[in-house]
């Protein structure tokens, strides 16, 4: 693999903010394009987060620091990704359930959601049921994502696609969750379609969802 | 069958009155353990695979984000209050705890275990400037507690707010300076605690508000859902 994605991999990995500027750009002019630099420098790094974070290697601020390095790189890409980027012709509704304020998470998914080609509607923080289905009536999106940081608050995940059930609209989206404390087992219990461990593993989720219609 | 305690350091000063007429074993973890729920299973593992005997483990945890998912009983019984974290324990029951909750999610409690022994947005934040230039520091610490809206101390009796009140101010001035917290104090309970303490031993199935894991058995998160 090219040198300079492994150095944005690490500038990631590391929340260096103020090399990522120069390394996003040293990897166009190299010839790599913003899919390549999202894919196989950004994505990796934050993989590496992700796991290191749940095996209490990584704490909160530095998670934030890597969040805000990859983001920092996003922004110089994203002009060129909405150019040149594969279309993932994808709509994901994506929000942090009620009850909960923590958006740091979900904000991160949408983020990555939308430099992958899907176009995202963030509902923000403290999601109610009812706000989930009327965005769902409205955008008619492919997917729904919701998040929670709480065991008090994920909980509200389950009644939020039983209410989807109600409205009838729960066979017109792929639902998946995420958040701390959430896991595959629970999100079988709730009858999500899928779960994912962290940012980038929720964009490989969405991928499959959309390619597998 | 003997008894034994493992619980939180948070819930030392509460829990202690109630130990001190009975000679029973306890250990108290550190703090801050359920900031990483996976390393914080093995670590209350290891504590109760060292108790050679069996015995009636009281544990002095509620799942605290999935941090007590996956503990095996062993050759133990374990009691364990049915609680998401220790907050419901200090204010004293369930019903409380969704009351609060519901009034305001927003809310980042203060105790004296949490004052004493724990972390707070006001120590982190110190922490913060110890490593990262200021604006680093600033960003970080926003970006994790912008969305609060209060600052609640709360304690059993009276004279522990007068106590930590002041304490607990210098945090709450500090949020509410940057973010707009209120500030509030509440008198919560030991009743929960308490009967954990003395009587939950005594339970031979889970109730509403203990668990009770029989030797062999396995926590799990669901248990916890009421």
């Amino acid at each position: 693999m090219s040198d300079v994605l492994v150095q944005i991999s690490n500038a990631v990995i590391e929340g260096r903010l103020k090399d990522i500027p120069d390394l996003t750009n040293t990897a166009l002019s190299s010839g790599l394009t913003a899919k390549e630099i999202l894919d196989k420098g950004l994505m990796p790094g934050m993989d590496v987060v992700g796991v290191e974070f749940k095996k209490g290697k990584k704490f909160v601020p530095e998670v934030l620091l890597s969040a805000r390095t990859m983001q920092a790189s996003l922004g110089i890409l994203k002009p060129l990704l909405e150019q040149t980027g594969e279309k993932m012709t994808g709509k994901v509704v994506i929000g942090t359930v009620k009850g909960d304020l923590h958006d740091i998470g979900k904000s991160l998914v949408g983020m990555l959601l939308e430099g992958s080609g899907f176009e995202v509607v963030d509902l923000g923080k403290d999601v109610a049921p009812e706000t989930f289905i009327d965005a769902v009536k409205k955008e008619k999106p492919n997917i729904v994502a919701m998040s929670a940081l709480l065991t008090t608050t994920m909980r509200s995940m389950g009644h939020t696609i039983t209410v989807l059930k109600e409205a009838g609209l729960r066979e017109t989206v792929k639902i998946m969750v995420g958040g701390a404390p959430v896991t595959m087992d629970f999100a079988k219990q709730i009858g999500a379609d899928g779960y994912a461990a962290n940012a980038p593993a929720a964009v490989e989720l969405a991928k499959q969802f959309i390619s597998s219609n | 069958m003997p008894l034994y305690f493992l619980a939180c350091r948070v819930l030392q000063s509460i829990m202690e009155p109630y130990l001190q007429d009975v000679s029973i074993p306890v250990t108290f973890m550190e703090y801050g353990l359920h900031r990483t729920p996976q390393l914080m299973t093995p670590a209350l593992q290891e504590e109760l695979d060292r108790i050679t005997e069996p015995a009636v483990v009281i544990i002095g945890y509620g799942l605290c984000g999935n941090g007590l998912a996956g503990l095996m009983a062993g050759r133990h019984t374990l009691i364990i209050p049915r609680v998401d974290d220790c907050i419901t324990l200090l204010l004293g029951s369930y019903q409380r705890y969704i009351t609060e909750f519901t009034a305001e999610p927003g809310t980042y409690y203060l105790t004296k275990g949490w004052l004493e022994s724990g972390s707070h947005p006001l120590k982190e934040y110190r922490q913060l400037l110890e490593k990262y230039d200021k604006e680093t520091a600033d960003w970080i610490i926003d970006e994790q507690y912008r969305n609060y809206k209060r600052v609640v101390l709360v304690a059993p009796k009276q004279e522990e707010l007068d106590a930590y009140r002041q304490q607990a101010r210098e945090v709450a001035d500090f949020c509410a300076e940057r973010w707009g917290y209120r500030y509030e104090e509440f008198i919560g309970s030991d009743d929960y605690v308490k009967k954990l303490v003395t009587i939950a031993f005594r339970l031979a199935e889970s109730s509403e508000d203990f668990l009770v894991i029989p030797p062999g058995g396995e926590v799990k998160q669901e248990m916890f859902w009421r």
